[in-house]
């Protein structure tokens, strides 16, 4: 446990000095490494840590601080901003983009995190036998998530079109066309669809990494015992799983509160017609860029959205923790 | 450990006093009149040069451009940045903030409002009012920002562009392929005639109306004095009432809420729309792309109530802060004057903003061909031609105006409930910037 840099970075004259025995060979340093690493341990820590708490520092936390501070002034990109107070926020209240952008994040939420949340595991159960062949399958799902999210988007966007496949095969059946990208309810379906079919293979490989996890000797049991296949989902896989369905729970919710590029791609710059598909973090965007930008009022949308994203995390693991009481 | 404790605490208390005031040290940009500085004196030093997406096609014209400047100006050194068309404005507004916007810069007057408010343009009025004569007095006062007095950018080229249409698809709709619309109550009944037709599947138009066509339409925008927006009077309302027959008959594209210029161009080379504007560079396009839309392209002026075309107008401004600033004057008046201008407009479908310029042959005379005959006519309309956008509309008020026009187009509003909430979410913007 002793390191050449530790004692080589003694001070003289500490107080543990006094009590260690001396060395000829060693100029009266003590001999005893255990000492000299406790005679250390405050400052040690610290250098060690310095390089990534100023990375940190520098790029989370100066620019988060940053915009809580800004979110108390009238900043705009070209003009240094004056305190006014929470004027910000209560325009905010009155800023019908605002709710429309706090209704479709939590919308989006509502509609992906359960997807995200039961489609990996199946899928997961699905290819995590070892059968010939399945690795094609596990690569398959897994590659709209090494795909550019900006080439899926523009994927989704001829194949929904008007005149895209999907609506050649509906009208060719019968159906008709939908106007998958000119209607409100059903950009953000599509945008949403988008969403879980590029996050499922993400999620697969945290499920098929907790499902080797799962004894096998549980299933053996419990098909001794007379369960059947669904009953031993249910009774060993689930349990087994159950932490990783938190973890994937708020890592989806967060990741699914702050969706930008789906949305953006889909229902153009604008949010969809009227905006009305606009996300939070597109108004930010919005609001906040450009030369005209109002850097006040769009980081008081920031702060709200991180709220947000802290209070779902937060109910995520509660809900956790009262299944674990 | 009370010595290390009592440090950590110095450290986070002086972190934080950090993070709480640097942001607002870091608050940059005074508000204010825009710069005006001495541009007599030696040309020397190294300056900054910044295009808006022309370094892919025009690399060597540009480079033989700073090397004839530098050239004739012993001492100089121009550096030469190219930014992508995508988030100019972003790139512009980073530079800004951070102080370190370059010295001569290609902006559109609706860019450089915001810059020339925050003090960072050059009122060339003052540093450069011997050049005035040599530009086009439109496309001088062009650069002027209502309420500011100066003019912040030497005007630099021109763009107009006629409206094309597929021939096929007027000929299916039973009407007379050589007689496009020429006014907007011919366009609105051959619209709706050619969707009727179609049973809803061919739109004529892609695009929702944008203030430029509210402009040609003869609407006023704003005020006399350009301290609010004025789109919602009777004119107004009758073109997006006009807009909303369309949209109902599906002779306006369904996807026209959400489109892009970009997705209304294809829309038109997939022959799904039947007119779309444009300008003589996508003639070659549609040759080379959707050669069955080549063989059927019919080619009309722009429709306007005002008989003045729209155009577009780009300029070349000065930084203000600039260290360098007689070079950067004289450099910007390099990259503008007629004959440069006249050189560029040859490599490119573009049209100089200099005095005269428009009446050379190469903007006069025909030679049969079709990118001649637009070049000519586009030339020919730009001597009227006006930019219809408000300098001071910035990109969130054309947001308000787009969300608005969609509500009145879906029927979630009247188009005059539409427009009045739309003029006063502009005017509240206005009022802020």
């Amino acid at each position: 446990m002793t390191t050449p840099t530790t004692t080589a970075a003694a001070p003289s004259g500490s107080t543990a000095e006094g009590r260690a025995p001396k060395n000829p060979r060693t100029g009266g340093r003590p001999r005893d490494g255990r000492s000299r690493i406790r005679r250390h341990l405050p400052t040690s820590p610290w250098l060690f840590a310095a390089p990534g708490l100023l990375v940190a520092g520098a790029f989370s936390l100066y620019p988060f601080l940053s915009t809580v501070t800004n979110s108390f002034t009238d900043r705009r990109t070209l003009i240094a901003g004056r305190f006014v107070g929470l004027d910000n926020y209560r325009e905010m209240l009155g800023d019908e983009m605002f709710w429309t952008g706090l209704r479709n994040s939590t919308l989006y939420v509502l509609g992906v995190v359960p997807a995200l949340v039961v489609l990996p595991l199946l899928l997961a159960l699905l290819v995590q036998k070892q059968i010939p062949g399945i690795s094609f399958f596990r690569s398959a799902f897994y590659t709209p998530v090494v795909a550019s999210i900006v080439v899926v988007g523009l994927i989704w966007v001829w194949l929904l079109d008007e005149r895209g496949l999907v609506n050649a095969v509906l009208e060719a059946v019968g159906v008709g066309r939908v106007g998958f990208l000119s209607d409100q309810w059903l950009l953000l379906l599509s945008a949403m669809a988008v969403t879980v079919w590029k996050g499922l293979g993400y999620y697969m490989i945290i499920y098929l990494a907790a499902l080797a996890n799962v004894p096998r000797e549980l299933h053996e049991a419990a098909s001794v015992d007379g369960a059947g296949a669904v009953r031993r989902f249910l009774t060993v896989t689930l349990p087994a799983v159950r932490s990783t369905m938190v973890l994937v729970g708020a890592l989806s919710s967060v990741a699914a509160f702050k969706v930008f590029s789906e949305v953006y791609l889909m229902a153009g710059p604008d949010g969809g017609p009227a905006g009305e598909d606009t996300t939070l973090v597109m108004l930010v965007q919005r609001t906040g860029t450009g030369l005209s930008g109002r850097a006040g009022y769009a980081s008081a949308i920031s702060v709200v959205v991180f709220v947000v994203t802290v209070a779902l995390m937060l109910l995520v693991l509660r809900a956790d923790r009262k299944e674990d009481a | 450990m009370p010595i290390s404790r009592r440090t950590a605490r110095r450290a986070v208390a002086t972190a934080a006093a950090l993070a709480v005031f640097l942001p607002l040290s870091a608050c940059g940009g005074d508000s204010g009149g825009g710069g005006a500085a001495d541009a007599s004196g030696k040309i020397e030093g190294s300056i900054t040069f910044q295009t808006w997406n022309l370094q892919a096609n025009f690399k060597p014209y540009f480079t033989g451009l700073i090397a004839e400047f530098e050239k004739k100006y012993p001492g100089t050194d121009v550096k030469w940045i190219d930014q992508p068309a995508e988030g100019y404005a972003d790139k512009l507004s980073a530079d800004a903030a951070g102080g370190t916007l370059p010295d001569v810069v290609n902006v559109s007057p609706d860019l450089l409002a915001p810059l020339a408010k925050a003090g960072l343009a050059l009122d060339l009025d003052q540093a450069a009012a011997k050049y005035k004569k040599e530009y086009l007095p439109g496309a001088w006062a062009g650069h002027g920002i209502p309420g500011m007095e100066g003019t912040y950018a030497f005007p630099w080229y021109l763009n107009t562009g006629p409206l094309f249409y597929n021939k096929r698809l007027f000929r299916e709709a039973g009407l007379d392929a050589e007689k496009p619309p020429t006014t907007y109550d011919e366009l609105f009944a051959q619209s709706l005639r050619i969707a009727g037709k179609s049973k809803g599947r061919i739109a004529t138009l892609a695009n929702i109306p944008t203030i430029e066509d509210f402009g040609r339409y003869g609407v006023q925008l704003m005020n006399d004095e350009g301290t609010a927006f004025t789109f919602n009077d009777a004119k107004g309302v009758e073109l997006l009432t006009k807009y909303k027959e369309l949209y109902d008959a599906k002779a306006l594209d369904p996807q026209a809420l959400t489109a892009t210029p970009e997705s209304a161009g294809k829309k038109f080379l997939t022959q799904a729309v039947a007119m779309n504007p444009g300008s003589a560079l996508d003639l070659e396009k549609f040759r080379k792309d959707a050669p069955a839309l080549y063989d059927n392209i019919g080619i009309t002026e722009q429709i306007s109530s005002t008989g003045k075309d729209n155009m577009y107008v780009m300029g070349v401004m000065v930084n203000a802060r600039t260290e360098r600033t007689p070079a950067a004057v004289a450099f910007a008046h390099f990259v503008t004057d007629a004959r440069h201008q006249m050189e560029f407009a040859k490599q490119v479908a573009i049209f100089p903003s200099t005095a005269g310029s428009l009446d050379d042959p190469y903007f006069t005379k025909e030679d049969g061909t079709d990118a001649t005959r637009v070049r000519i006519a586009a030339a020919k309309s730009l001597k009227t031609a006006v930019n219809y956008t408000p300098v001071l509309m910035s990109d969130q008020m054309k947001t308000e105006l787009r969300n608005a026009v969609a509500r009145a187009l879906q029927g979630k509003e009247s188009p005059k409930e539409a427009l009045d909430n739309a003029v006063r979410a502009c005017d509240r913007l206005l009022k802020q910037s």
